[in-house]
């Protein structure tokens, strides 16, 4: 009697029923994206008619009606009455589209450049790897100088020369750690110390043991790079995808460290950094990038004492990192005010110094916020580059209408055209495909407060 | 809001630790947001081992006091001295003090972006350069004393709101922190969970440590406090032990703000 009187005043939460029928499944998302009434019925078959004259054109241009092999523009417009695409063109100018004038001999440098980029930054996707963020630095900082070592080639002078063999040790450096940590299960460190024996020293002796070990390789790195002997290849005849490739990449890796210390000065409180970080992204904010980058080449030379006269390359990606940087402080100043205040003060709290605070609570908060606008940003950069084709370096884009202008592809303009805003859409595409992955890994993912 | 059923009044009051060493000690301390007057000329003492709860109406400057305490707030008048560390502009007290005083926040603060484990290991690791396996043998006694270490895992977004707030209070601990102090650390919280909080904080009143606490919660004040602090406008009004401060008030601005919590 006693159970049934409990029962009666026990709190008892009716059973969950599934959803009406007709409202989930492919079914129930038809009938509610696509046919919900006459309209949208009338809508959907239209577009999809459209469609079909879309695809339709494009295969008849792309590929039915397309010339595969030809020597002269000519050569296709007698097969196909211009009513197709002449792929032969971008067969036969394919090399100069990626390299410019980079005598072909020497492509070899630019490909193995790349290369060993590539190969610097897979540990970073590779899960047991550890100490990303020094790997990514040690890329960052570093490969940009070897890879002019290699790119210009000649005689690079012993700045060059010390910074490439600093990047060739560390990219090995790297390597080994990769191994290490793959095949040992340690990092490249601990491996180092365990082996001389330092590991129960004190730990500002171990210090010293990588600091000789890194001693070691740079020496045998110097003597091999030493024995290097490239011809020299200016920077005058850089051009195509590759020239486009160096100019943005150098953009984006700057862009970010500058912005973040542009943005912090900007919100610091001692006047003098705040006004000076201010003004430099207001001014060069403000100004359009084509007008910085005539600046740079026509008039900076002008104040410049003759015997200095670095070349015109050097001087457009000075521009465009000034340029990117301005950017990318409004951006990164964004990100910094949507993290919450009392992040800033629970760091502080703890004792945190302001350095400290800032790598490991508000940026990697405000980063993440700021995932979308930073790749909007490096997408955008990466276009702009396309500017520098106006102040006569030759990137992809006027290598490209250069085409056109060749005695025997006269008139040759659509197909490069095509082939260039491809080979952007692919970049910039998978740029926009990798932020979406990183906001979505990045930092547990879980819900903010 | 705040009612002394929070917490079981059984009348035993915490064994209180006081000694007689003072480990705070505000001297005329003045502040200003701006045009306004926010704390005046407040002078306040305390000794180790003491726990003092402040209560008052809001805007009254009682979150800006103890604020002051570890310099979230500049004061612009007035001496603060914190474990005979003189509060100045100079970097190095402002951190040697940090170092020595938790806070816990009303909206707890906690790092979203790091787990409930990470939390907790990441001011001994940075600040105190603590190797990481000791850190986190730290913080998991820590968990374990606010009954959260099932949660270490987790992220912070993924927790109650109690068990955020005890979460902080692990992480404040984690300093190993002779002074603590509570800016509302319930006020955030669903009805249900106050008490889960109040009993970590009964806890830690228990093991002898220094706490301000900046709270409505009158039960708790009751049970732990050994003074009650009441302000108003930016003044102390009225300081006194927990029996003589409910039951005999002497200002009448006290007895008006006791009449209006106490009253529903």
């Amino acid at each position: 009697m006693t159970d049934a009187t409990q029962s009666d005043t026990a709190f008892r939460p009716k059973p969950s029923l599934p959803p009406p029928a007709n409202t989930v499944g492919v079914v129930g998302w038809l009938r509610k994206n696509l046919f919900g009434g006459p309209i949208d019925t009338i809508l959907t078959l239209l577009g999809v008619y459209l469609l079909y004259l879309i695809v339709q054109f494009a295969v008849e241009y792309g590929i039915i009606n397309a010339v595969w092999t030809a020597d002269t523009y000519r050569e296709c417009l007698d097969i196909n009455l211009g009513e197709g695409a002449c792929w032969a063109g971008i067969g036969a100018w394919f090399n100069s589209m990626m390299y410019g004038r980079y005598p072909d001999e020497e492509q070899w440098r630019v490909n193995l450049g790349g290369i060993i980029l590539l190969l610097w930054l897979i540990p970073f996707w590779l899960p047991k790897v550890t100490g990303k963020i020094q790997v990514g630095m040690s890329a960052v900082l570093t490969f940009p100088f070897l890879a002019a070592s290699m790119f210009i080639g000649g005689d690079t002078g012993i700045f060059l020369h010390v910074m490439a063999s600093i990047a060739l040790t560390l990219f090995v450096a790297v390597w080994l750690h990769v191994a290490a940590c793959y095949v040992l299960g340690r990092s490249l460190p601990e491996l180092l110390i365990s082996i001389t024996g330092f590991t129960d020293k004190d730990d500002r002796l171990h210090k010293y043991v990588l600091l000789g070990a890194f001693a070691v390789g740079f020496v045998i790195a110097l003597i091999y790079h030493m024995s290097w002997d490239l011809v020299e290849v200016q920077t005058t005849i850089w051009g195509g995808l590759f020239l486009t490739l160096v100019i943005s990449g150098i953009g984006i890796a700057s862009a970010l460290p500058n912005g973040i210390l542009l943005a912090l000065g900007r919100r610091s409180k001692m006047p003098v950094i705040r006004v000076f970080c201010t003004s430099f992204i207001e001014l060069f904010r403000s100004v359009p990038l084509i007008t910085i980058l005539f600046m740079a080449v026509t008039m900076m030379p002008l104040f410049l004492p003759v015997e200095f006269n670095p070349p015109k390359l050097a001087m457009v990606i000075v521009a465009v990192c000034i340029f990117a940087a301005a950017y990318m402080a409004e951006t990164v100043r964004g990100g910094l005010q949507a993290v919450n205040k009392g992040q800033y003060e629970a760091a502080q709290s703890m004792g945190l110094s302001f350095w400290k605070m800032m790598a490991l609570i508000v940026m990697p908060q405000a980063l993440k916020l700021m995932i979308p606008n930073i790749v909007g940003s490096f997408m955008g950069l990466m276009k702009d580059t396309t500017l520098v084709s106006i102040i006569g370096l030759y990137d992809i884009l006027l290598m490209g209408k250069a085409a056109g202008q060749n005695p025997s592809w006269l008139g040759f303009h659509t197909e490069p055209l095509l082939f260039t805003a491809s080979i952007f859409f692919v970049l910039c595409f998978a740029m926009s495909k990798y932020s979406q992955h990183l906001e979505r890994t990045i930092g547990g993912g879980y819900g903010r407060r | 809001m705040s009612l002394d059923t929070q917490l079981p009044d059984d009348g035993v009051h915490v064994a209180s630790a006081i000694s007689d060493e003072v480990v705070i000690e505000l001297a005329s301390v003045n502040k200003w947001f701006g045009e306004f007057h926010v704390l005046k000329d407040i002078n306040l003492s305390v000794n180790k081992g003491e726990r003092i709860v402040i209560c008052g109406p809001s805007g009254s400057g009682k979150s800006t006091m103890i604020r002051c305490i570890n310099r979230l707030e500049e004061h612009q008048a007035g001496d603060i001295i914190v474990n005979g560390t003189e509060m100045g502009t100079n970097i190095k007290n402002i951190d040697a003090i940090r170092r020595n005083v938790g806070m816990v926040f009303q909206q707890f603060n906690l790092f979203p972006h790091l787990t409930v484990l990470e939390n907790c290991t990441l001011a001994p690791i940075w600040v105190k350069n603590m190797p990481k396996a000791e850190a986190e043998k730290i913080a998991m006694q820590y968990l374990e004393r606010v009954k959260i270490p099932e949660q270490a895992a987790k992220y912070p977004g993924q927790l109650s709101g109690g068990q955020q707030q005890r979460v902080a209070i692990a992480r404040s601990l984690c300093m190993s922190p002779t002074i603590m102090l509570f800016d509302e650390p319930t006020s955030a919280l669903d009805p249900e969970m106050i008490s889960e909080v109040l009993d970590v904080m009964v806890g830690l009143a228990e093991s002898g440590m220094t706490m301000l606490v900046v709270t409505h919660e009158m039960g708790f004040a009751k049970r732990v406090a050994d003074r009650v602090i009441f302000m108003d406008q930016g003044e102390i009004v009225e300081q006194n032990t927990p029996d003589e401060f409910f039951t005999n008030p002497k200002s009448d601005r006290t007895k008006l703000f006791l009449s209006q919590i106490l009253a529903h």
